[in-house]
């Protein structure tokens, strides 16, 4: 069906703050339509991984592959590879990010954060992004907050409009850079709902989360991460019920 | 939009119990200073009043061409005043004060202090001359530079906070430069360094024949300086301001695949603009004062004003007006300041 094996792929990656390692030979692969979610104590490095597939953060060496195409070489902090900058734009496009802190533009409405990256990044006329957002702004089920700033909103609604902006840049694979985590636990559950009728739909996702519950109920495969490496990773069933590795197994203990 | 304003200023019932506090404030005093103007007298009337000697000496000096008698005429609106003065041995002086249908003699206490406050105040506002007098001057000059001086500052600030480090050394020097020396020596240096290293004079800008030519050639100056000086000043503010705005909003942008610049015009300068508003009111009053200092290359503003009566008259009360002034002036700006701020923080 697809022209590619994987559509991302991460290959010895490492990356270090000054002489602080963070990843340490990170290999990973995700298939298209592959919900994967990435767990692990805090400090473990998940975050700092999410943030370097979206060049939030520039790695220290390895491969970032999209759809099997090499998108950037780095060694010991040079880079040795990386697509022209056209080309490089619209392949980070591929990838949308939902923060733990939503980021929402404070002074652009629901509907005004939705649209903005279309209009301006994909070049939509106006008409096409308020069609495109509106539909997109009631698929999280916030049609009746249209035209309200983010500050009137709770944190579960803003995140959920997060996710809508997202979405209206039409990525290939959502990050979730921990969605639920400055979450009142009450407003946990309308987020998840969001991302689980997602991966439902097919959408490749990947997620950094504390949500056990979440992991073992959507996910394909479940990353285990610990000191900046992948300690292990598997089948959530496999992982949740059967881990061999001893700091997954301390791990899985504390937050089961 | 416009429509959309008027229908809600027509809509009195739903406006807030301040606003129609302040509306009803404003249209009495309206109508006190409407009332008080229409019933003042006019010159002709008051110099009917005028004394037996200084109608004789107007009658003898109709016809020629030298006159002795000078008749000074002051109209602020509400109160007018009327001198008639001669120079020499036996000076005349004789002074008037129009105030509600009425006139008073202002030679001697009161009547005298509340002439010659009308006086002063009336050359300070620079009433009955050009652009370049009084108040026009001192607001003509703060609100240019201050427009200027802001626009110049976000490219200092963009250039300080850029990772280009040519650039962000040559805005920071520039604002160490403008911020590290007084500003009157930063005037002196456009005023008469430049045309002098470069052998032109301010006013050969103008034609020759512009009796004016002075006047807009230390203006020019003038206006340069003040921006040149508050581009820096507000640099500072602007990169503050952005530099305030949260990291994540950045990283949101550039997620969604904006450029730096599309981030920055939509995203960060935006909402660092509410941030600015309480620091740039702070500048552009001290601006105002600021701006006083063109008293040393000969440009009539009120302080210069107010400087050149103290030296005529030797009438120390004329600063009195002069300070009056300037807080109306400040007032006025913290008011309009308060209220955009108030407009710009709609989403907080």
């Amino acid at each position: 069906m697809n022209e590619f094996k994987y559509i991302l792929k991460t290959e010895n990656l490492y990356k270090s703050f000054g002489s602080l390692e963070v990843l340490k030979d990170i290999n990973l692969e995700v298939k298209m339509g592959e919900v994967i979610c990435i767990i692990g104590p805090s400090g473990a490095g998940k975050s700092t991984y999410l943030r370097s597939l979206n060049q939030l953060e520039r790695i220290t060496s390895g491969k970032i592959y999209i759809k099997d195409e090499l998108f950037l070489h780095r060694e010991h902090n040079k880079t040795i590879h990386k697509v022209e900058a056209d080309k490089q734009k619209a392949m980070l496009l591929e990838m949308g990010m939902v923060f733990q802190r939503f980021n929402l533009f404070p002074h652009k409405t629901v509907l005004e954060n939705v649209m903005i990256a279309p209009i301006l990044v994909r070049k939509k006329t106006k008409d096409e992004a308020l069609k495109a957002a509106k539909t997109i702004v009631e698929r999280v089920g916030l049609s009746d907050k249209l035209n309200v700033y983010p500050s009137k909103l709770s944190g579960g609604q803003q995140q959920r409009v997060a996710i809508a902006r997202a979405l209206a840049m039409e990525p290939e694979i959502m990050l979730f850079d921990e969605p639920t985590s400055s979450l009142d636990p009450e407003l946990v559950g309308e987020v998840l709902g969001v991302m689980k009728d997602l991966a439902r739909n097919g959408m490749t996702m990947l997620c950094v989360t504390h949500e056990m519950g979440f992991a073992k109920e959507v996910a394909d495969r479940v990353v285990f991460m610990a000191d900046g490496m992948i300690l292990e990773e598997g089948k959530p069933k496999v992982l949740f019920e059967n881990p061999k590795n001893e700091k997954a197994i301390s791990f899985l203990k504390s937050v089961l | 939009m416009i429509m959309k304003m008027i229908k809600r200023l027509i809509d009195v019932k739903r406006w807030k119990r301040s606003s129609k506090t302040a509306a009803i404030t404003i249209m009495a005093a309206v109508v006190l200073i409407g009332i008080l103007s229409a019933i003042k007298l006019s010159k002709e009337e008051m110099m009917d009043y005028a004394s037996d000697q200084v109608k004789q000496m107007i009658e003898d000096e109709k016809d020629s061409a030298r006159k002795y008698l000078t008749i000074t005429y002051n109209n602020l609106g509400v109160v007018n005043y009327l001198s008639f003065t001669t120079s020499g041995a036996n000076a005349l002086k004789e002074s008037y004060v129009g105030f509600a249908g009425q006139i008073y003699q202002a030679n001697s206490g009161i009547g005298k202090f509340a002439g010659q406050m009308v006086n002063y105040t009336y050359r300070m506002l620079g009433s009955g001359e050009n652009l370049l007098h009084g108040v026009k001057l001192t607001l003509l000059l703060t609100t240019l530079s201050m427009v200027i001086g802001f626009i110049l500052s976000i490219f200092l600030a963009l250039g300080k906070i850029s990772d280009n480090r040519l650039i962000s050394k040559v805005s920071s020097a520039y604002i160490f430069f403008f911020r590290g020396t007084p500003l009157l020596i930063q005037l002196f240096v456009v005023y008469f360094s430049f045309p002098g290293i470069f052998g032109f004079s301010s006013r050969s800008i103008f034609p020759a024949g512009d009796p004016e030519a002075v006047y807009k050639g230390a203006f020019l100056a003038a206006l340069i300086a003040f921006s040149l000086n508050s581009a820096a000043y507000c640099a500072e503010i602007v990169r503050a301001a952005i530099q305030s705005i949260d990291k994540g909003q950045h990283e949101a942008a550039k997620a969604l695949g904006m450029s730096y610049g599309q981030t920055m015009s939509n995203i960060i300068i935006p909402q660092s603009i509410r941030r600015m508003i309480p620091p740039l009111c702070n500048e552009f009053v001290m601006m105002i004062k600021d701006v006083s200092l063109v008293f040393a290359i000969s440009l009539m503003d009120i302080t210069t004003i107010s400087k050149t009566i103290m030296t005529s008259e030797g009438n120390y009360l004329v600063f009195l007006p002069a300070l009056v002034i300037y807080l109306i002036i400040t007032a006025i700006l913290t008011f309009i300041f308060g209220k955009l701020e108030k407009r710009l923080s709609v989403y907080e």
